[in-house]
């Protein structure tokens, strides 16, 4: 099983076009709601815009990951030569963060609509420019914001997904494992996002996602613990000449000193089975304190983050620290410095209006514009007939 | 006069010619370089190196004053196949026959070589320190003439050489970084304890060249461009001469050859050594895989190259040897010893070497002074350790040893105190998924030789097997081990007390024997444990390290339990999180989001404003305009309505 079908990979693809769909049907259902009664003709333009960025946002990932993958294969083997185990634990930490970074956000997927609308709403504010103006870029980006939005989603969700599918399956997996989980994750992806979004209720939709992260943390865990792992059995095998690993699972193929416990059985790299278990539960045959620590440490860590980010967002603060809010230990904050730009309800709601009142305009406008083409066609149909 | 002049020729005649050779030796360190690449400290014999070789007859008495001056090592030496009959006490094993000698101190072997002849060595037989060239030829001339002809006899040695002393190669090696017990890899072969050496010779003359592998770890194949060998003695016993193009020697083990020199004396040829490359964990780039040394006709002429054989050239099986006085099957055994040999790791994570799951462990009192000192008792095997793997042999029995190799390296073993028969040897089993011990593949119907060949150094084959015979008929404490000097260290050894009660009544030790463990600050009294009261009782024995952990311990259920309960919590953590309700979420959205949106306002109102002032701004502005009316419009709509 483990030849075709990697596990984790499945839930990545899986976990990120869920995303996907979500930012997709949120802009579907915007539209729909903003125009799409008054002006058919463009709410169907714009529909047919969205349609078409997603999916060559998807194409654009696949032939990205597709090369990344081979590029992996064809000349990954030969660059790591004995190091595979150091690049195997820098794939799995690199993972972990990201995941770890991106996992919490998602769970907000309220916030993650909103967030949307406002995105929508701010990108549609851009006026249509004058005729000459047509194909500058920002206008051109302005224009088809529609276009632009769902492309640019799906090519992040799944430039992601590579990521993400590279640091976790990349190594120690032959390149047949790839496609399967690709294709199933895609597949129910969608077909969850489309059920939850437009069958389920927001509640069920909260479950879900629940459950889906949970689970990516889970892995997210034994990542961590395995990336441990990995750096452990590197250091091992270089002390022991890198003949250790040839061992299997037997006595030698571990550190006895560092040992948790060892079961000559179970390898999650070579006994079948096992390794979805060490996908999903992070699961060692032969544990150590570097891995089981890690993993404890992990846990403990996202424990807290989460119970900071509750806490601040009752209070408003973090704990013991009145001043001081999650967001304002992040470098990136202070670099922007954009502590006091903050909307406030009336500015939102205004913003809003100005982008309904902003699409509504430009339908009108290119209701004129048709009819006056139409005009002119028609001008041009009765010359030659005058003559 | 004349009556003392012919008692004097009657005691010369009665005494054959048995004569005492004396020695005294010094064992210290110097610094030398053997191969020509690279010097080191190397054990001398009186400040001279190589160690000389003892030649004596039949019958003659060896008496040797060893002196240690080594500084920071015990010694001990033993003369390796000689039988040392009622005489156990000189055969030099450390903690079963003799204490180690500690440095500055001196101890006097002392023994008679009753009805041997051939070629033999002696070494040191404390912790691999031979191999750091304590190890000398000991050459047993007949007195009835050698069976065959020749014009002249030459003595050949052959071991590996390491650049680095024993003692740090042992600290790598038995190491839990070296968990696999990868033996160390040997930088180079010495050929006469130098490399490329050369033996010049003299045209169609023939050659006794008795060839000793003095090596602690690689079997070397040898072969000479263009000459054959004739085999005509292995291990100190005279074989019907065999003639192969190569030798396959493991170390420890003797071959006489007779070589036919060329009557054209215009060339000179390649005399090889090969690695047994088997045998190495890897084979290093740098590694010279085949040695060339040169047997010079011309001394002015070009030496030969590297000279390899043909593929497939086959070396000779010595199972086929046939000796000369040949001796007839022993009958069925009285006694079988089944040992399985096994390479496994213990719980320090070192790897070990294992005759049927014991790892020989050093008594704490040496086994022939147990046997002494133990009375009845000593019939007993028991007291003499449960981690020794000693087996008491009662007299004359014939004893037959079936030993199975798990392990898929060659290994040659040695038995102290006897030649022996090889019954049978099984074929290479090296790509069978695992061992196929003596009784399994199917070869029942086997017949062993009538007359089968007997040496005292023979090896297995990878996951293989191997049957010898001998008869007790040798009272002592004899060991039985690899002659792999690091398999020895690993623990790869058996103990035979034979005839218990023929060493109580026959032999005895004496003082110097006693007084050289007092050295040691060894008792010489009790059971392997040192036990005097009670022999049976073996508390406080030298045992093995303890077997590895099985799966889950106590800490590995702990380390489980809570990282169960981790993950449990931190999902449960999730749920909460997920399902939360926040409070004013769009307000939090905003907050977090960017903060653009309201420059984007503000912008329009800035762009506004700087259109005001700036006349050539862009056409945009008439748009920008248009633009601000309507949202400023529907802003102060929404304002309006609050």
């Amino acid at each position: 099983m483990a030849d075709v079908f990697i596990v984790q990979i499945f839930f990545i693809v899986f976990r990120e076009t869920l995303e996907a769909v979500i930012v997709v049907a949120v802009l579907l259902a915007f539209v729909k709601q903003s125009i799409g009664k008054n002006h058919p003709k463009l709410y169907k333009t714009l529909l047919k815009q969205i349609w078409i960025g997603a999916f060559l946002g998807v194409f654009i990932c696949l032939v990205i990951g597709c090369a990344f993958i081979g590029a992996f294969y064809s000349l990954g083997k030969n660059i790591w030569g004995k190091s595979e185990e150091l690049w195997e634990g820098i794939f799995c930490i690199i993972a972990t963060v990201l995941i770890t970074v991106m996992g919490i956000a998602m769970l907000r997927i309220n916030k993650m609509q909103a967030k949307w609308r406002v995105k929508i709403a701010r990108s549609l504010i851009q006026p249509p420019a004058t005729r000459r103006e047509r194909f500058k870029i920002g206008y051109l980006l302005k224009k088809y914001a529609l276009f632009v939005l769902p492309f640019v989603t799906t090519l992040r969700e799944g430039l992601e997904a590579v990521v993400f599918v590279g640091g976790v399956g990349i190594t120690g997996h032959s390149a047949r494992g790839f496609p399967l989980p690709v294709v199933c994750g895609l597949i129910a992806g969608i077909a969850v996002g489309t059920f939850m979004y437009y069958g389920g209720s927001a509640v069920s939709l909260q479950i879900f996602l629940c459950i889906s992260t949970a689970i990516l943390y889970l892995i997210a865990a034994g990542l961590f613990s395995r990336g441990i792992w990995f750096f452990e059995t590197n250091t091992f095998n270089k002390k022991t000449g890198g003949d250790a690993s040839e061992n299997g699972s037997g006595p030698g193929s571990y550190d006895i000193s560092k040992s948790v416990w060892h079961v000559n059985c179970c390898n999650p790299e070579t006994d079948n089975g096992w390794d979805v278990f060490n996908a999903l539960l992070g699961w060692q045959n032969s544990a150590t304190y570097g891995s089981v620590i890690s993993y404890n440490v992990y846990w403990l860590f996202l424990i807290i983050v989460m119970a900071l980010i509750m806490f601040e967002e009752k209070k408003g603060h973090l704990p013991f620290c009145k001043n001081l809010k999650m967001r304002q230990l992040n470098p990136m904050y202070h670099i922007k410095g954009k502590k006091n730009n903050e909307l406030n309800e009336a500015e939102q709601a205004a913003l809003f209006k100005k982008a309904e009142s902003n699409l509504n305009r430009r339908a009108e406008e290119m209701e004129k514009e048709e009819a006056a083409q139409q005009a002119t066609q028609h001008e041009m149909n009765a010359i030659p007939a005058q003559h | 006069m004349k009556l003392s002049s012919c008692l004097s020729a009657v005691f010369m005649a009665s005494v054959a010619l048995a004569e005492t050779h004396y020695y005294n030796w010094t064992a210290a360190w110097s610094n030398l370089n053997l191969d020509g690449v690279k010097e080191r400290p190397v054990i001398t014999c009186n400040g001279e190196f190589p160690w000389p070789e003892i030649r004596i007859k039949r019958g003659d008495r060896v008496v040797i004053q060893l002196h240690n001056d080594l500084g920071d090592q015990n010694t001990s030496i033993h003369f390796h196949g000689i039988f040392q009959h009622n005489q156990t006490s000189q055969d030099g094993v450390p903690m079963l026959t003799q204490c180690e000698t500690p440095p500055g101190y001196s101890y006097t072997y002392n023994f008679t070589v009753e009805d041997q002849v051939g070629s033999f060595w002696y070494h040191s037989h404390s912790k691999g320190q031979y191999m750091d060239g304590m190890r000398g030829t000991f050459i047993i001339e007949d007195p009835d003439g050698y069976p065959y002809d020749y014009d002249e006899e030459v003595t050949l040695t052959i071991s590996e050489w390491y650049h680095e002393l024993v003692t740090p190669l042992t600290q790598s090696f038995l190491n839990r970084y070296n968990p696999t017990g990868a033996e160390p890899i040997p930088q180079n072969l010495l050929w006469n304890n130098t490399m490329n050496g050369t033996w010049t010779v003299e045209p169609d003359k023939t050659y006794l060249l008795r060839i000793i592998n003095i090596g602690g770890f690689v079997s070397q194949y040898l072969w000479i461009q263009d000459h054959e060998f004739e085999v005509v003695a292995v291990d100190g016993v005279y074989v019907e001469k065999n003639v192969t193009e190569e030798l396959y020697i493991t170390v420890a083990q003797r071959y006489d050859v007779l070589i036919h020199t060329k009557n054209d004396t215009s060339t000179n040829y390649a005399f090889m050594q090969g690695f047994d490359l088997d045998m190495l964990d890897t084979t290093p780039k740098d590694l010279i895989q085949n040695a060339t040394s040169y047997m010079v006709y011309d001394e002015n002429a070009d030496m030969p190259d590297e000279y390899l054989l043909e593929d497939g050239t086959e070396y000779l099986d010595d199972f086929y040897l046939v000796p000369l006085t040949p001796e007839k099957l022993l009958p069925e055994p009285d006694h079988v010893i089944t040992v399985d040999v096994v390479m496994d790791n213990l719980g320090n994570g070192i790897n070990y070497a294992f005759f049927n799951r014991t790892s020989y462990t050093a008594p704490k009192v040496p086994a022939l002074a147990s046997v002494f000192s133990a009375g009845d008792a000593a019939d007993n095997q028991t007291i003499y350790g449960s981690n020794t793997d000693s087996i008491v042999l009662q007299k004359d029995e014939i004893v037959e040893i079936v030993l199975n190799n798990n392990d898929t390296g060659k290994h040659p073993f040695h038995l102290h105190g006897h030649v022996f028969q090889v019954v049978e040897r099984g074929p290479t089993y090296f790509d069978e998924p695992g061992p196929v011990p003596y009784g399994t593949d199917g070869s029942e119907d086997y017949v062993a030789p009538d007359y089968p060949a007997r040496r005292d150094t023979l090896y297995v084959r990878p996951q293989s097997y191997f049957r010898i015979r001998f008869k007790a008929d040798n009272p002592g404490v004899w060991f039985f081990h690899c002659h792999i000097e690091w398999h020895l260290l690993q623990g790869l050894a058996i103990v035979l007390i034979e005839d218990p009660k023929g060493i109580q009544e026959f032999q005895t030790l004496d003082d110097a024997w006693y007084e050289n463990c007092d050295a040691m600050g060894i008792q010489t009294e009790g059971n392997a444990a040192g036990n005097t009261e009670d022999y049976y009782d073996l508390k406080g024995e030298n045992v093995q390290e303890k077997e590895l952990p099985a799966g889950f311990t106590a800490r590995g259920i702990v380390a489980m339990v809570f990282s169960c309960i981790a993950g449990v919590i931190g999902c449960i953590t999730i749920f909460f999180y997920g399902m939360a309700d926040i409070p004013n979420i769009e307000q939090r959205v905003m907050d977090d989001l960017h903060m653009e949106s309201k420059d984007l306002l503000n912008d329009d109102d800035e762009d506004d404003e700087l259109d005001r002032m700036d006349p050539a701004a862009d056409s945009d502005k008439v748009d920008n305009v248009k633009e601000n009316t309507s949202s400023q419009g529907s802003s102060n709509d929404q304002k309006l309505r609050h």
